[in-house]
């Protein structure tokens, strides 16, 4: 089975009177290890679909299955544990916690997966070598740069092993040249075997994916394989 | 996440925000400081009532007092001697469950003199077994014997205030051997009672604190020991007491009404006992009865006077006290503990977004509940430690303020009441912010701000 597997898939909301299908009929099949974007307008559905992707809301109709687990009807606490275990998120905006230094944000999933004191450092500090930021693991988000502050977001994104990482719009509040650095180190994350997703309105972070997929009202309105990427 | 975990995640919040969690805390501070305090205040009343009561005899100490004859036994009551010394040689000699027995028969206010000093005292007929009962400690010289008893020997043992009466410029001389005249007749002075004191008085002087000074022979002044006040110890300190015996033949051998001796007047004016064990205390009160009731010819014209209403009202009383006190500082503390809910709940707003972080990363709602709970409860844990450390401070303050006889005193329940107290407000004010942060949607949480 693929590692996600969405059938039919609809998300209706409720705001006010009005009622918006943000979501009709998405049918999509994402496999082990790939490296894809989903791309369109704001208001497009693109982040709707990245919610339920990303286990932090359930579709209203249709089918969806996460590495086999069927999370269609999932309640609060399963969704919690998917996200735990089997996702990692990086956000346009970081979201790391001012308070806590590199260290303690890249240890914060594997707090709520019941990980040893001995295990969380060990392992926090191999994702941050990872990203490259060893020599700032004291320091606190505030003394970072934001492309380095990404980079702890990745880490952290890393850190429990998940199955598929989920980017938002990571290079949204960065400079070109930062942003190129963090799809780059997405680059090499994919070719090392993690499985990716970055959600995007740029086509040209876009057209640097293996496949491209392009929803607008609602809908997969293109769903492509690109030429192989040019660095 | 684990307790521990969310313990030190809620200090590191607390100690982030140090300003605000400290001026969140001052009411729980505050809250405890007075319940603890006011604990102590009551506690240091109820030693005081205690203490008091055990002066005056305790539980053990039962007085048979007169009272209405029943109305059958109206028509020929005057078969009954009243209370007599025969009733406390038939007490004496049967009771076994009675420890000691005193007929007691006295001079309400005699006139009692030494070369030029009057004093007017209460002047009591007793046997030996008078001092136990009352509590009275001989510090010298010696206790009545029986053969002063039988002999109807003038002598006297006195209080600490009649020697400080009598003797002014040698208020700590103990004047055995000396003679002193209680009305008109001369009396040898055989023993001297203790100086009674309260508790806190006597720890002053073994201190050589504020007090002492009154005790220095240098100063003249006699030992004040009623200065601030309980009547017990005036009374037991100015007691003196004789052979009954001596107190019949010299004093009530004759009653002369209107230029007519009435004849003797051998009736008692107290008949005291100790009971031996107060847990057979109903069983030690039938069984003097049953004397009683042989000596008194079936006319029941006495009763028990027994300590324990009265004990009983005062630990009442006590209770009462301390329950509407407790009362009292535990609003503060609930106080306090609103004021915990609303600062936490304006911190899980600023929080928002930390929230959903957490959530994104895999913190079930419980995690976040949880979280909110232990830093409320941790608010209150050091709130609490704080408050003791106030209370200290109030609880000087009114060691100093209140009468000595009911100084506070800090008992180790009392301190962990306090702050038990002040862990659960911390912990239940948490709750409502707790379940508002847990239900906040992951999704509207990341976007917010």
């Amino acid at each position: 089975m693929a590692l996600i597997d969405l059938r039919n898939v609809t998300k209706r909301y409720q705001i006010g009177e009005q009622e918006i299908l943000a979501l009709n009929g998405i049918n999509l099949v994402i496999e082990q290890g790939e490296y894809a974007a989903i791309i369109g307008p704001s208001g497009s559905g693109k982040s709707t679909l990245m919610h339920l992707l990303g286990c932090l809301d359930t579709p209203t109709t249709g089918s969806m299955h996460i590495d086999g687990v069927d999370v269609s009807r999932a309640g609060s606490n399963k969704l919690s544990e998917m996200r735990n275990q089997k996702i990692g998120f990086v956000f346009q905006s970081f979201n790391l916690l001012p308070k806590l230094n590199v260290l303690q944000n890249v240890e914060l999933p594997m707090i709520y997966s019941g990980v040893s004191a001995k295990e969380r450092r060990d392992r926090a500090l191999v994702a941050i070598e990872r990203v490259e930021l060893q020599n700032r693991v004291k320091n606190t988000p505030l003394q970072l740069s934001g492309g380095q502050m990404q980079r702890v977001a990745i880490a952290r994104a890393l850190v429990n092993r998940p199955k598929i990482i989920f980017a938002d719009e990571p290079t949204g509040n960065l400079d070109s040249k930062t942003g190129a650095n963090i799809l780059q180190l997405f680059r090499e994350l994919s070719e090392q075997g993690s499985t990716i997703v970055i959600v995007t309105h740029d086509n040209k972070i876009a057209a640097q994916t293996p496949r491209r997929i392009e929803i607008a009202d609602g809908v997969i309105v293109q769903d492509a394989k690109n030429a192989p990427a040019l660095t | 996440m684990n307790l521990w975990l969310g313990f030190l995640v809620g200090l590191k919040e607390i100690w982030a925000n140090k300003f605000r969690s400290f001026l969140t805390m001052s009411g729980v501070i505050l809250g405890v400081a007075s319940l603890l305090s006011m604990f102590s205040l009551t506690a240091g009343i109820a030693k005081g009532v205690r203490e008091y009561m055990k002066q005056i005899g305790g539980l053990e100490r039962v007085s048979v007092i007169g009272q209405e004859i029943p109305e059958d036994q109206q028509g020929y009551w005057e078969i009954s001697p009243g209370r007599t010394v025969q009733d406390a040689e038939a007490i004496a000699k049967s009771a076994h469950l009675v420890s000691y027995v005193t007929p007691v028969s006295s001079l309400a206010s005699a006139a009692v003199q030494r070369s030029g000093h009057t004093m007017r005292a209460e002047v009591s007929g007793c046997w030996p077994d008078f001092v136990p009962i009352n509590k009275h400690i001989i510090a010298s010289g010696r206790n009545l014997t029986h053969l002063d008893l039988e002999t109807g020997q003038r002598v006297c043992i006195v209080g600490r205030m009649v020697v400080e009466k009598l003797w002014p410029e040698r208020p700590n001389f103990d004047p055995l051997g000396e003679s002193i005249r209680i009305n008109d007749r001369p009396f040898r002075v055989v023993g001297v009672f203790d100086h009674y004191e309260r508790e806190i008085d006597k720890r002053r002087r073994e201190l050589g604190l504020r007090g002492a000074s009154k005790l220095s022979s240098g100063s003249g002044k006699p030992r004040s020991s009623g200065s601030r006040g309980s009547g017990a110890f005036d009374r037991k300190n100015s007691a003196i007491i004789i052979p009954i015996t001596t107190m019949f033949w010299e004093y009530k051998s004759a009653n002369v009404v209107s230029k007519e001796d009435q004849g003797p007047q051998y009736k008692l004016d107290a008949l005291t006992i100790q009971v031996a064990d107060t847990d057979r205390f109903d069983e030690t009160l039938d069984q003097v009865r049953t004397i009683l009731m042989s000596t008194h010819r079936e006319i029941e014209d006495f009763t028990f006077d027994t300590r324990q209403e009265f004990f009983d009202s005062m630990e009442q009383n006590m209770r009462n006290t301390r329950m509407s006190g407790g009362v009292i500082a535990g609003i503060s503390l609930i106080v306090g503990g609103i004021g915990i809910t609303n600062i936490m709940l304006a911190s899980i707003t600023e929080r928002i977004r930390e929230i959903g972080v957490r959530r994104a990363v895999g913190a079930k709602a419980r995690d976040i509940f949880v979280q909110i709970v232990v830093e409320s409860a941790v608010i209150g844990v050091i709130g609490g430690l704080l408050g003791l450390v106030a209370s200290a401070g109030v609880i000087q303050i009114l060691i100093a303020i209140s009468p000595e006889a009911n100084a506070p005193v800090v008992e180790f329940g009392d301190v962990l009441i306090s702050f038990g107290s002040a862990v659960i407000i911390g912990t239940f004010s948490g709750f409502y912010p707790a379940f508002k942060a847990s239900r906040l949607d992951p999704i509207e949480a990341l976007r917010y701000g």
